[in-house]
């Protein structure tokens, strides 16, 4: 959701002046709220710091997308999580 | 200024290139370019516009002629989609170099590899992701998308093969 936000904030920059009205003024968050940003990603994305729009795009897109990769890497099952206990019991006689 | 790797790049292209399709609100191909560049958004009304002409030298180039708008100088005698494309690719210069794309500070961005930068640019404006994407889950082919976007046969190929890439 975040990304597909972010590539329509962008897009939108192209063709609307008050998107980069809204970075000039320091008021970009109550846009990204507006297009449904989660509140904890606005607040990072406000914190972002960049001479121009542009920059700011950049910066904005390496942090949605590391939390977007850090969302499927808490999603994927633990490879341990797949093991029955008598499997790993099975393992260690075997071992021994 | 920070720098910026090639994948950001390509994927502020491919997002510059969608807000465009957006505004133009179409959903089906083809891309209306050279209507866009005739009736443009508001921002780029000084920026934007196509001039015929007769050349032997290159497809079409963007020019801003002193104290006039900027247009696309394009050769006459181009066939339909080597025009659209040629058109698309100089359109990005029209934003790169406008007041609103200066004010966005794109110059900074793309100005050093306009010319690449165009021809990505110009990939997305004119065969968008969702766009391509629909017309492979309707049973079109890499063969007939040439065609049904009104673009290059090579554009067409470089296209299905990155739009496929995405949804494998």
């Amino acid at each position: 959701m975040s990304m597909k936000a972010l590539n329509q904030l962008v897009g939108r920059s192209i063709v609307d002046p008050a998107v980069v009205n809204a970075f000039e003024a320091g008021s970009i968050g109550e846009m990204l709220a507006e297009l449904g940003f989660e509140p904890e990603m606005v607040e990072k994305l406000s914190g972002l710091r960049a001479e121009t729009w542009a920059e700011y795009a950049v910066l904005a897109y390496r942090v949605v997308k590391a939390a977007e990769r850090a969302q499927v890497e808490l999603e994927l099952p633990s490879p341990v999580e797949g093991l029955r206990d008598d499997e790993t019991g099975a393992g260690k006689e075997q071992v021994a | 200024m920070i720098g910026t790797t090639r994948e950001e790049r390509r994927w502020f292209i491919r997002a510059v290139a969608q807000g465009l399709v957006d505004w133009m609100g179409v959903a089906e191909p083809p891309v209306p370019v050279e209507e866009m560049l005739r009736h443009p958004p508001g921002v780029y009304r000084r920026d934007f516009g196509v001039v015929d002409m007769y050349s032997n030298l290159w497809d079409a180039t963007f020019a801003r002629p002193p104290s006039r708008r900027g247009s696309v100088f394009v050769r006459i005698d181009l066939p339909p989609a080597k025009r659209r494309y040629a058109l698309a690719r100089e359109a990005l210069s029209a934003v790169v170099t406008s007041e609103h794309g200066r004010r966005l500070g794109l110059d900074g961005m793309l100005l050093e590899e306009l010319l690449r930068a165009g021809e990505e640019f110009a990939g997305h404006l004119l065969a968008p992701d969702r766009m391509v994407a629909a017309y492979r889950a309707r049973g079109g082919d890499a063969e007939g998308l040439a065609e049904a976007f009104g673009i290059p046969q090579e554009l067409a190929q470089r296209r299905w093969q990155e739009v496929n890439a995405e949804i494998a």
